[in-house]
């Protein structure tokens, strides 16, 4: 599904991903862990399409995603429709005047008729358990609601990968939960997850598979998450846990 | 609409300059009155806000952009006051930072948009509401608020550029400064924003309240009391003066070429944009030759055109080199270009 | 994780089989271009805040003085030898600026430059070569003394170096907000484009409804974030009044500047004499 190579990118002269090389299979559910400023959420952006690799490369369902189909609209359209993506932030996802016009976004697009809109809508409000908030105003919602709200309008799109940039910050211990819940539903359901988190409590009920950063930005294991969580020793030398750690 | 420095004579920036400074010292007063909560922050915050809505670009028919100045809208949802101060420092921000406007410009381009723009808009607003009391009235209001705000703020810089050559001129009559009178001026600046640039202003602005009028209606600005005073006056003489400029100069209608018209319209559709791109045909030294001889000695000319030369060519050849670089290692991913 | 096995049920057919969607076309640049005029921004911001204020560099205030006084003579001279004289001055700092500022710098001066020519075209046919020639040198003079201020120096020192000029704290302070808002707000809208545009899949119909919604929701954020800042203002003793501090030394290079600028008030007097 997803395949990266040797891949470069940076910043304005800082290195924000150092060699990567990564392959994702469908219906796997990956976790990506590291410290702050490692370079996940780059890594996150770059399989999205909003940023292109600087030297290496990017395969998406084995076709090569480079800076130049990127500007082709109807490419990335299409990658865009492929692949959905949960913002670290759910307020900047948001920009709608009720939830369901944020939810129908989406499915409107492309060019669906009312009434299968109206369906996937209901189907998604009902899957996240926010029946009630169809007439709701997305920015007035709190937190939790709001990453409901931002999962369900990319869940509208039907997509094959789900990614999510640090789902569980900022939710209360039962929303936690109830999303432990529902990604594992989902990648029952056939989707492909990729989450980044720090969350270690969590993170073994989310993904099989982890993948963990370094400083230096590059990936220094691949290897089941369980077995991971085991090798504090690894965690504490890429700084993500402290010596009171056990 | 941005002016750039020497467009405009000097003495015509003091001017401006000065007709600012009253205007600037009542609205930082106002400001203080009615603005009680969050003051300073508010108006930073604000200018952020103003600064950042002119980098929207705004979806035209055929798949073109444009931009959006949001006087009208900032008067709307801050007060006309408050919006004069955050424009102002948007307006500096963009002069003295990122040499968009002129310096020595920056009393008329304030004159035009963080004064004319925002107050003439919010005036034509509240009179329009005022009168129509309802839902319809209030859009209807912000609708032709707009409209009129950036036409009439266009229609000023007009002004500004078209008497440059009538009052500013050398012994032998060729203008100083911009050479088009106000005959060429008007039409250059007002045709495009009255068909163009005004629609985009005033279907982004009706949007963008209505927007946070169902989100959150009570972030907006509630207007103060009284109504008509002295500023209103002031632009009210100015409604009235910009047909008589235009009648001033209506026996000149005729008299350009087409040619040159469609130059100048398409010129002044621009402008406020600057054409961000190299040019490689830019040869600074071919110029000097003609015009360098003039009241210099002949060795301090050769001088000068040597050291242009160098430059110029130490400048290109950093410049072709750099480019070079970007094409072996370019990591300038799809945001960056 | 066996009690989920049971909810399966509640996932909704569509979401089972594989869309095979084919994008329907749209134009949509505004979002792009949006994304790159905000991205330019954000970079400008940050590029401006990593330099370095070396002993090599001239007083920020005597920069600031120097460059309006060059804005002033370049606007107010009718000798074109002045004008070029300052311009060449100007490619000779060039030179020696490091590339990547040299070319922004130079990007925005030759292009408004250009963008003047064009302009000053028609009134060149029509024989007023003078003025047309004169006010496209003079627009490239101005634009590149503020981009090579502008570019070399830190903005906070520049905000900082108006209070020099008897610019009130308070404006200084409200400067300093509005670039530090520029960037958390550019941000912001620079997330949300891009959400606007992963989320944009196929014809969206209502674009201005969805650029009203990014502009609006940033309006409501930056006033969230006002009154928040005001507040952290209050509760750390801000009381309306802003004082600031600041002390520099001249060294031999800004001795060294000042002569240069004298020497352009001279020449722009002379050559005045000589003109007139």
């Amino acid at each position: 599904m997803i395949e990266i190579k040797n891949v470069f990118y940076s910043y304005l002269d800082i290195i924000a991903l150092n060699n990567i090389n990564l392959e994702i299979k469908p219906g796997e559910a990956v976790a990506l862990m590291g410290a702050n400023g490692c370079g996940k959420s780059t890594l996150l952006k770059l399989m999205n399409g909003i940023i292109s690799p600087e030297r290496g490369s990017y395969r998406f369902d084995g076709e090569e995603i480079t800076h130049k189909k990127l500007q082709d609209s109807k490419f990335s359209k299409q990658l865009h429709q492929r692949i959905g993506f949960v913002f670290q932030n759910s307020d900047t996802q948001l920009f709608c005047s009720s939830v369901f016009e944020e939810i129908a976004f989406g499915p409107r697009q492309m060019g669906l008729d009312e009434l299968e809109v109206t369906k996937r809508v209901k189907d998604c409000l009902k899957l996240l358990n926010i029946e009630n908030f169809e007439n709701r105003i997305p920015y007035h919602l709190s937190g939790g609601e709001k990453r409901k709200v931002a999962i369900a309008c990319v869940m509208s799109l039907n997509p094959d990968v789900l990614v999510l940039d640090e789902p569980m910050n900022g939710l209360d211990p039962k929303t936690q939960r109830w999303l432990v819940e529902f990604l594992v539903k989902l990648n029952k359901a056939g989707k492909t997850l990729i989450i980044s988190t720090h969350n270690l409590e969590l993170v073994h009920e989310i993904s099989t598979r982890a993948i963990l950063f370094n400083e230096e930005h590059t990936i220094v294991a691949d290897m089941l998450t369980k077995e991971l969580l085991k090798d504090i020793d690894l965690l504490k030398k890429v700084n993500l846990v402290d010596k009171y750690y056990h | 609409m941005h002016i750039p420095d020497n467009y405009l004579s000097p003495m015509t920036c003091a001017a401006m300059g000065a007709v600012m400074v009253p205007i600037w010292t009542k609205a930082v007063k106002k400001v203080k009155e009615e603005v009680s909560r969050v003051k300073i922050p508010m108006l930073g915050v604000g200018a952020a806000f103003s600064f950042l809505l002119m980098m929207f670009n705004v979806p035209l028919p055929g798949g073109t952009t444009g931009h959006a100045v949001g006087g009208t809208l900032l008067a709307v949802l801050l007060g006309p006051y408050a919006a004069c101060i955050s424009v102002t420092v948007a307006l500096f921000i963009q002069a003295f930072l990122f040499g968009d406007g002129g310096i020595l410009a920056f009393g008329a381009n304030c004159f035009n948009m963080a004064f004319v723009s925002p107050f003439l808009g919010y005036f034509v607003y509240k009179l329009i509401k005022d009168n129509v009391k309802s839902q319809k009235g209030e859009y209807l209001g912000i609708a032709i608020g707009s409209y009129a705000g950036i036409n009439v703020a266009a229609l000023c810089a007009a002004i500004e550029f078209g008497i440059q050559p009538l009052l500013f001129k050398d012994s032998a009559g060729q203008a100083l400064y911009c050479p088009y009178p106000l005959s060429v001026s008007i039409p250059a600046m007002t045709i495009p924003h009255l068909l163009v640039a005004g629609v985009v202003e005033m279907i982004f602005t009706v949007a963008i309240v209505a927007y946070i009028k169902k989100v959150s209606p009570g972030t907006i600005y509630e207007g103060a009391k009284e109504r008509t005073n002295a500023i209103y006056g002031l632009i009210l003489g100015l409604i009235c003066l910009a047909p008589l400029g235009l009648l001033a100069t209506g026996t000149a209608w005729g008299e350009w070429g087409t040619d040159e018209i469609k130059d100048v319209i398409t010129g002044g559709n621009t402008l406020g944009f600057i054409p961000k791109g190299m040019s490689e045909g830019f040869n600074f030294s071919a110029v000097m030759p003609d015009y360098a001889i003039g009241g210099l000695p002949e060795i301090a000319g050769y001088i000068l055109s040597a050291i242009a030369g160098v430059a110029v060519l130490i400048i290109l050849f950093r410049v072709i080199s750099s480019f070079k670089k970007d094409k072996v290692g370019s990591h300038n991913g799809s945001y960056r270009k | 994780m066996d009690h989920t096995e049971s909810e399966m049920t509640d996932v909704p057919e569509w979401l089972l089989i594989n869309e095979n969607y084919i994008p329907l076309t749209d134009k949509d640049t505004f979002v792009n271009k949006s994304i790159l005029s905000i991205f330019r921004v954000i970079s400008r911001i940050k590029m401006q805040d990593s330099i370095q204020q070396t002993h090599l560099k001239i007083n920020v205030p005597l920069n600031v003085l120097c460059t309006a006084i060059l804005l002033i003579l370049v606007s107010l001279t009718k000798s074109l030898i002045f004008v070029m004289i300052i311009n060449v001055y100007l490619l000779s700092i060039l030179c020696v600026t490091d590339t990547d500022r040299l070319i922004r710098i130079l990007k925005l001066s030759v292009g408004v430059t250009l963008f003047t020519a064009i302009i000053m075209l028609p009134a060149f046919i029509q024989g007023n070569s003078y003025s047309s020639i004169m006010i496209t040198t003079k627009v490239f003079a101005s634009i590149t003394a503020v981009g090579l201020l502008s570019h070399t120096t830190k903005w906070s020192l520049l905000t900082k170096a108006l209070k020099r000029f008897y610019v009130p704290d308070i404006f200084i302070l409200i400067l300093d907000i509005t670039i530090k808002y520029i960037y958390r707000l550019g941000e912001l809208s620079l997330s949300m484009f891009y959400a606007l545009k992963l989320r944009s899949v196929g014809k969206n119909n209502k674009k201005y409804t969805s650029m009203a919604g990014v502009a609006g929701t940033m309006f409501l954020q930056s006033m969230e974030m006002a009154e928040e800042m005001y507040h952290a203002m209050e509760c750390r003793g801000f009381s309306g009044e802003y004082h600031r501090m600041e002390k520099s030394k001249f060294k031999w290079i800004d001795y060294f500047h000042i002569a240069i600028h004298i020497g352009f008030v001279v020449l722009y007097l002379y050559l005045g004499r000589v003109l007139s």
